[in-house]
């Protein structure tokens, strides 16, 4: 269970998150939805460990442990993942060799056996082509000259490697194409499980009628506004976020 | 005032025109009235020149007149025992192992027992010995060593040809293909403190090409001053990949210089390495003397501690209509200064000239210091040339990104590194020198690659 109390973040000296409080069962699904900059991407940010997201208060722990005391690799080998709202293009670095590593970084963590290339190549052949991936694309320079949609689901592929038990997928699908969409949610059903719980952050309730969630969230200026069912993503849908008070319109 | 001028001497200064005086009589081809002549009148430009310093604008960064104390004695070969231990000890195992025809010359020694020369002559290639060379040279030896160009201006140049004592001579016949790469290995530093002078000449024919890698690396910690000197010679339609690594010990100063003219419809790929010397300058003369031809003149250095190395390449387009090339990618730990300084000069008739370089630094450290100067002198008007240069820090967003997937924050860090200076080693054709160089950055990084 993911449990976030009363968390406050701070980027360049600017609050961003003010109190957030939020409760995730281990093998739910909840969406979260909002205004641009109300501080979802923030969220995933902080949850992952990035270095110049300062959190002044609160606590964040998964399944009791402090995520907040872990370094990001530490945290990807205790099982969070997120998938970036913009993936980062890395010249250099080729895609193949970037994914054995970062699998066999996290198996090692976790005390598992490293896998062994021929291994390795048939489980991303394998996951690769249920994402529609083309494993020519792997043999390039990770993200570079990849289109939107096609960073997008090598970053579920990523997710799908590292077999993660936190699943925070910032605006996953914005940038795909319907068939694309589709696939990419097909990808992230296929990892829901009892054991793992999924953050799924968007825009569209086009993307919760493939990912159904079991609750949303609505986040408003650093801080949950609102939480409710399924149906909450199609009112505001239909209505916005109107209905949020001057907090939320004015973000 | 004209600082070309002498005024003083420094102690090393006169120490190095004291070392020509007690040698002279024992340099390679001493009774030779061509070569003696060539080293008098280099010495004497060297005597007028000095040493380069700060206040001459190509040594601004690095004066050498300050940073020379003491000369050491120049080396004399001593037939040191070098098996595959001390091979890959002085070179690292990924460019000790590289396969190719080898040349080893220790201590300025051309070593018999340790290279593949008659294979090498089977080959189709002529080649000898600088000592032996120089005893009666042949024509065109005459005609190469004494063309002009900064052999006239360049001190270090000249001290070079004054106290030249190892190094081949090399001719690649008309037409000639290489099977195999050549690996030119310079090993020094057996003995007690020396300076080491060492000059290749290379030539290849019309339609000749080769891949050559010249290799410096130190054998012991003693102290190894280096003056290398490389000159190359492409014919028409010949293509040549020329390579260098250095990874001497960081007690060395190493001055090398490439001195290369390409015919017309050729192709010149020079790619250097280095990783070693405390002082390090590497100058690369490229001049086009033939239409159509092309040059990349790429290179990394990964330097720490106080580690100090310039790189200062002159492109001289003297002919329309040749394309030339430049990437340098310098990565700086600690208190390590790295220098470009890159020229492109265009001549008035030179037109459809295509003259590019790019120098990136990686700082990673505070206290590292990068410091580049681009200059374009073109005095053609139908050209396009251009330069750019850039100095920073690691993308901290681009470590979070890795670090996120489960990369423990210094083998982020080392992926990163290799991905930035990994950029330079595509300009190598050589695949299992790419690999090589690849290993060579890990190596520095002291992490382990698949
Ligand atoms: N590195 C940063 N420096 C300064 N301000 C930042 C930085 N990152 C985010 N912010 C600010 O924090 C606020 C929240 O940003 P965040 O990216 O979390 O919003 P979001 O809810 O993900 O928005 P969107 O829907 O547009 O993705 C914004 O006002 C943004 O400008
Ligand atoms: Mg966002």
């Amino acid at each position: 269970m993911l449990e976030i109390k009363n968390l406050h973040a701070n980027v360049d000296g600017r609050e961003i998150l003010k109190g957030l409080d939020l409760t995730l069962p281990t093998g739910e699904v909840h969406a979260i939805m909002g205004p641009n900059g109300s501080g979802k991407s923030t969220l995933a940010y902080v949850l992952a460990g990035k270095d110049d997201y300062e959190v002044t208060e609160g606590s964040i722990t998964w399944n009791g442990v402090d995520v907040l005391a872990l370094a990001p690799s530490d945290r990807a080998a205790a099982g969070v993942f997120l998938a970036f709202q913009y993936p980062m293009e890395i010249p250099g670095v080729a895609t193949m060799t970037f994914l054995r590593s970062s699998v066999n970084a996290v198996r090692k963590a976790r005390g598992q056996e490293e896998l062994s290339t021929p291994d390795f190549l048939r489980l991303v052949k394998e996951k690769a082509k249920t994402l529609n991936i083309d494993t020519e694309m792997l043999r390039r320079p990770l993200n570079v000259g990849f289109s939107g949609g096609e960073k997008k689901r090598n970053e579920i592929l990523q997710m799908t490697l590292l077999e993660p038990s936190l699943c925070v997928l910032d605006e996953t699908d914005s940038g795909l194409d319907i068939d694309a969409l589709r696939v990419v949610a097909d990808g992230v059903n296929a990892l829901r499980s009892p054991e793992r719980s999924m953050l799924v952050i968007t825009h569209y309730q086009r993307l919760l009628d493939y990912i159904v969630p079991d609750r949303v969230h609505v986040l408003s200026d650093g801080r949950v506004a609102r939480s409710g069912g399924p149906e909450l993503a199609l009112e505001l849908e239909k209505s916005g976020y109107a209905g949020f008070g001057d907090e939320a319109t004015a973000a | 005032m004209n600082l070309s001028v002498q005024q003083f001497r420094t102690k090393a200064e006169q120490e190095l025109l004291d070392l020509y005086t007690k040698a002279e009589k024992t340099l390679p081809g001493a009774g030779n009235p061509f070569v003696a002549d060539l080293r008098e009148k280099a010495l004497a430009t060297y005597a007028r020149l000095g040493l380069p310093h700060r206040r001459i604008e190509a040594w601004k960064y690095t004066d050498l007149r300050a940073h020379l104390e003491d000369v050491y004695p120049l080396a004399t070969p001593r037939g040191a025992a070098i098996g595959a231990n001390e091979l890959e000890a002085a070179l690292g195992k990924a460019i000790a192992d590289f396969s190719a025809y080898r040349l080893v010359i220790v201590e300025g020694e051309l070593r018999d027992d340790l290279s593949d020369i008659s294979a090498l002559k089977d080959a189709g290639a002529v080649i000898v010995s600088l000592a032996e060379a120089l005893e009666s040279p042949p024509e065109w030896l005459k005609q190469t060593l004494s063309k002009a160009g900064p052999r006239e201006d360049d001190a270090v140049f000249a001290l070079n040809t004054a106290l030249m004592t190892g190094g081949v001579i090399l001719r690649l016949p008309k037409g000639l293909t290489l099977d195999k790469p050549i690996h030119l290995i310079h090993l020094d530093g057996t003995g007690d403190p020396a300076t080491m002078v060492t000059r290749n000449v290379i030539m290849a024919e019309e339609g000749a090409s080769a891949t050559v890698l010249e290799s410096y690396g130190g054998l012991g910690m003693t102290g190894l001053q280096r003056n290398a000197v490389t000159e190359i010679e492409i014919g028409d339609k010949a293509a040549i990949h020329h390579i260098k690594f250095q990874r001497e010990a960081v007690e060395t100063t190493h001055l090398g210089i490439w001195l290369a003219t390409i015919g017309a419809d050729a192709r010149y790929d020079a790619f250097q390495v280095s990783t070693g010397a405390l002082l390090g300058r590497n100058q690369i003369y490229v001049g086009f003397d033939g239409e159509g031809s092309s040059t990349d003149v790429s290179g990394a250095c990964l330097m720490r501690g106080r580690q100090h190395s310039d790189t200062t390449l002159v492109v001289e387009h003297r002919v329309p209509s040749c394309v030339s090339r430049e990437l340098f990618k310098v990565v700086l730990d600690d208190h390590a200064r790295g220098i470009f300084q890159g020229k492109v000069i265009v001549a008035p008739d030179a037109q459809k000239t295509d003259g590019k370089q790019m120098a990136n630094a990686l700082l990673l450290s505070e206290t590292a210091e990068f410091d580049s100067k681009p200059e374009l002198e073109i005095f053609a008007d139908d050209v396009v040339c251009g330069h750019g240069a850039t100095s920073g820090q690691m993308d901290e967003d681009l470590l979070f990104y890795l670090e996120s997937r489960g990369l423990p924050e210094a083998e982020a860090r080392a992926m990163l590194i290799q991905a930035f200076v990994g950029e330079t080693f595509e300009c190598v054709d050589n695949e299992a020198l790419r690999e090589a160089f690849a290993g060579v950055s890990a190596d520095w990084l002291g992490v382990q690659v698949e």
